[in-house]
């Protein structure tokens, strides 16, 4: 049985002691349902668009990047070459290297700096005052616009004699090319992404029990000690998955750098997506690319793996350990 | 609890029928009454509305004609269609016919996936003489492997503001890739510029170094090897950066241009001349200040340094550009396909489709009866000069290296100075990335 089961049956047992034997034949009821004759069959329409939509696709990709699939081969695909690990082999020599180290420092700088940016805003929105709801919409505004129209407005602000440069007057600057484009990229990211630290934050702080509040004003606490050491402290769990999901995000975010690029895409923000996407529906090396997303995969899997053994996410406080 | 198991066994049943059910079917038939050929067909952004309409005409006369409907797909990118080609492919599936872009044909016909043209399919359509002999030039590797159909042509050309260079004392525009470059820096002063280049477009690039370098008769290709390290390929891009960096003749703005930001700078009415378009901007420019003051040209024909083209130089004036129809070769309405192709390479929906559109005609006689508006003449005439670029399925990674020596010098060009060393390790990365794709190419 769970710690969690174990604590939720123990407050029961805490506050309904009177009743015991009829909330202990209860229980006994409870357990059996839920533990021995679990419906698990009921699974079987998840279960089965799972194997179908993501473990069927995976092998798929598995395969094929043991083979040589090209255009050439590409009608016969299912006889296209054994070549074995070739393709892996040769992912490194492409390039992947180079593309895995700037999506991961990429993702992490973009995760880095919308979290105060989020936080700072679910703060702001927290308590009530004129116009507060009014306030929350427009943080939401970057959020809730496509990807693509994103980029497409920043690339249009971006260009040599665009809005960007007239403003900060440094006519015929680049933006989207060359070692700048890197930050243009994180820049473009921040905007566009920072709402959804502040979703997470502001969620959070709604849970935060009234009480709390209470306490802290009873106790004459002034608004700095309260947010470090009793709000704060509330939003670790949240933010942190937060955090998990935007980092996985921002690697996995392929419109905004193609729109705002273009492909080929200058070196400095040739990321995993964009490189796989250039090798596969351009260099039509299916194979090849199939590799590299292994790899990606792969390298992704690891640290999060052991980030998620690590942290071991709260994300409610009477969610208990998972 | 029984009846649950029955109710959830139903529900995966269902779900599994509908997966099924995904996988789609064909029409099947082979022509006549109620079947419906699938065209897949690139979107017309610059006139939708009147893209559409053509479309219910096309469709209308072929329903006459045939008894059969067409149903038009549209892709909106060459990538998009390229998506298309291959999930098709794959699935033995897809649309019927496929309008592919002429540098994109040696792709597609690496796939194996369409009909090979023998003399029976030719008649079918109504003849190879029907077509103009240069737009054939891409259709297969060779005479007795053809796959495309020449559909319509947009040859490129330069567009010149009549006026600026009358202004210079310039009586008429260059031939010469030197003399281009002299004439542009006569016009440049001001805020007015000689020249109007794409650096950041991603198609453009690379036809002005094929350009130069088959002029000076290095096609980039020869058999199996890549002939991109070559002092014809080098000069070519010294040149191309030239133009911005040592003659400045470019508004340094251009290096982040599009061909559309290129076009639209032009038509204000203060470049002397667009570098690279089509006969589809003839209406833009109209809407310009350029109204009324500009006209198309030749693309020069002599290589950079040169006066006169050497002797195993090419008079290519533009690469063979437009687009082909191909029809699959798991179609079951082939011959459905063919009299759709038919219809559309006649004279008279050619003629139209120019009207409307700004394509020229891929039919010879249609072309013809164009040559006699003045405006339009050095579009036909480069028609006729076009070269087709290397016939390979390596093709699209060799313009996609080409491209990327561009891309990755715009830093470098925005400070106003590139070296030849700077250019040649470039280079040197293209080549190995265009050899390695011949040496796969089969």
């Amino acid at each position: 049985m769970t710690t969690e089961l174990l604590d939720q049956r123990n407050r029961r047992n805490r506050r309904n002691r009177r009743k015991e034997p009829r909330v202990k034949r209860a229980e006994r009821k409870n357990r059996g349902v839920t533990e021995r004759q679990r419906p698990l069959w009921l699974l079987t329409p998840g279960g089965l668009l799972m194997v179908l939509v993501i473990l069927v696709p995976l092998a798929l990709a598995l395969w094929i990047s043991l083979t040589d699939l090209d255009q050439y081969t590409l009608r016969r695909w299912i006889q296209a070459p054994f070549i074995g690990l070739d393709n892996y082999v040769e992912s490194f020599d492409a390039g992947l290297l180079h593309s895995i180290w700037i999506s991961v420092s990429f993702a992490l700088i973009a995760t880095a700096a919308t979290v105060p940016i989020g936080i700072a805003a679910a703060v702001v929105t927290q308590n009530k005052y004129r116009g507060r709801g009014l306030v929350r919409a427009v943080f939401l505004i970057p959020y809730v616009l496509p990807s693509f129209v994103v980029a497409t407005v920043w690339r249009t602000m971006l260009q040599p004699d665009g809005i960007v440069n007239s403003v900060l007057g440094s006519e015929g600057s680049l933006w989207l090319s060359g070692s700048r484009s890197y930050w243009t990229l994180i820049l473009v990211e921040i905007w566009a992404a920072w709402p959804f630290i502040y979703l997470m934050a502001l969620a959070a702080l709604q849970s935060v029990d009234h009480e709390v509040h209470e306490a802290s004003a009873v106790d004459g606490v002034t608004w700095w000690p309260k947010l470090t050491h009793v709000i704060l402290p509330y939003l670790r769990g949240p933010v942190l998955l937060a955090c998990l999901l935007a980092t996985l995000n921002h690697i996995n975010n392929f419109t905004l750098p193609f729109v705002l690029f273009g492909a080929p895409a200058p070196d400095n923000v040739n990321v995993m997506p964009m490189l796989v996407y250039v090798t596969s529906f351009q260099g039509l090396r299916f194979g090849l690319s199939a590799a590299m997303a292994v790899v990606s995969l792969i390298i992704i899997l690891i640290p999060l793996f052991v980030y998620l053994r690590a942290v071991r996410l709260d994300v409610h406080e009477e969610g208990g350990r998972k | 609890m029984r009846n649950q198991k029955i109710i959830a066994l139903a529900g995966v049943t269902v779900l599994a029928a509908a997966l099924a059910a995904c996988g789609g079917g064909d029409d099947g038939g082979s022509g006549g009454d109620g079947k419906t050929l699938d065209v897949l067909i690139g979107a017309n952004t610059q006139y939708p509305e009147e893209f559409q309409a053509w479309q219910k005409s096309i469709s209308d006369k072929f329903k006459a004609q045939t008894g059969a409907t067409v149903k038009f797909e549209q892709f909106a990118s060459a990538n998009d269609e390229l998506t298309k080609i291959q999930t098709s492919v794959v699935a033995g599936s897809g649309p019927d016919v496929y309008a592919v872009g002429t540098t994109m044909t040696p792709t597609a016909y690496s796939t194996g996936a369409f009909v090979k043209m023998g003399d029976s399919e030719w008649q079918k359509i109504g003849g190879k003489d029907k077509f103009n002999p240069a737009t054939l030039g891409i259709s297969g590797p060779d005479e007795n492997n053809l796959v495309g159909i020449p559909w319509v042509s947009r040859p490129f050309v330069m567009a010149y503001n009549t006026d600026l260079l009358k202004a210079a004392g310039i009586d008429k525009p260059a031939t010469t890739w030197d003399e281009l470059r002299d004439q542009a820096k006569k016009m440049t002063h001001g805020d007015q510029y000689g020249l109007a280049v794409a650096y950041k477009d991603n198609f453009d690039p690379w036809k002005f170094v094929w350009g130069m370098s088959v002029q000076a008769g290095n096609p980039l290709v020869d058999g199996k090897t890549a002939k991109l390290q070559d002092p014809t390929v080098q000069k070519a891009y010294e040149t191309y950066f030239g133009w911005l960096t040592t003659d400045k003749i470019v508004d340094p703005a251009a290096v982040g241009w599009t061909n559309p930001q290129a076009l639209a700078s032009f038509a204000k009415g203060k470049t002397g001349y667009f570098a690279l378009t089509t006969s589809t901007a003839t209406n833009s420019l109209e809407q310009g200040a350029v109204k009324g003051k500009w006209a198309f040209a030749l693309l020069p024909t002599v290589p950079p340094g040169a006066t006169s083209r050497p002797a195993n130089g090419v008079e290519a004036a533009s690469i063979l550009s437009g687009d082909n129809l191909l029809v699959a070769d798991y179609s079951k309405n082939k011959d459905l396909a063919f009299q759709y192709v038919k219809l559309v390479t006649d004279p008279d929906v050619q003629l139209d489709y120019y009207q409307k559109f700004g394509n020229l005609p891929a039919n010879a006689s249609a072309l013809q009866t164009l040559s006699s508006d003045q405006r339009l003449g050095p579009v036909t005439e480069a028609a006729k000069k076009s070269v087709a670029t290397p016939f390979t399925g390596a093709w699209s990674d060799i313009q996609l290296a080409l491209t990327n020596v561009a891309v990755q010098s715009l830093p470098d060009l925005a400070k106003g100075s590139l070296s030849a060393q700077q250019i040649d390790s470039r280079i040197a990365t293209a080549q190995k990335s265009a050899q390695s794709s011949l040496d796969r190419a089969k």
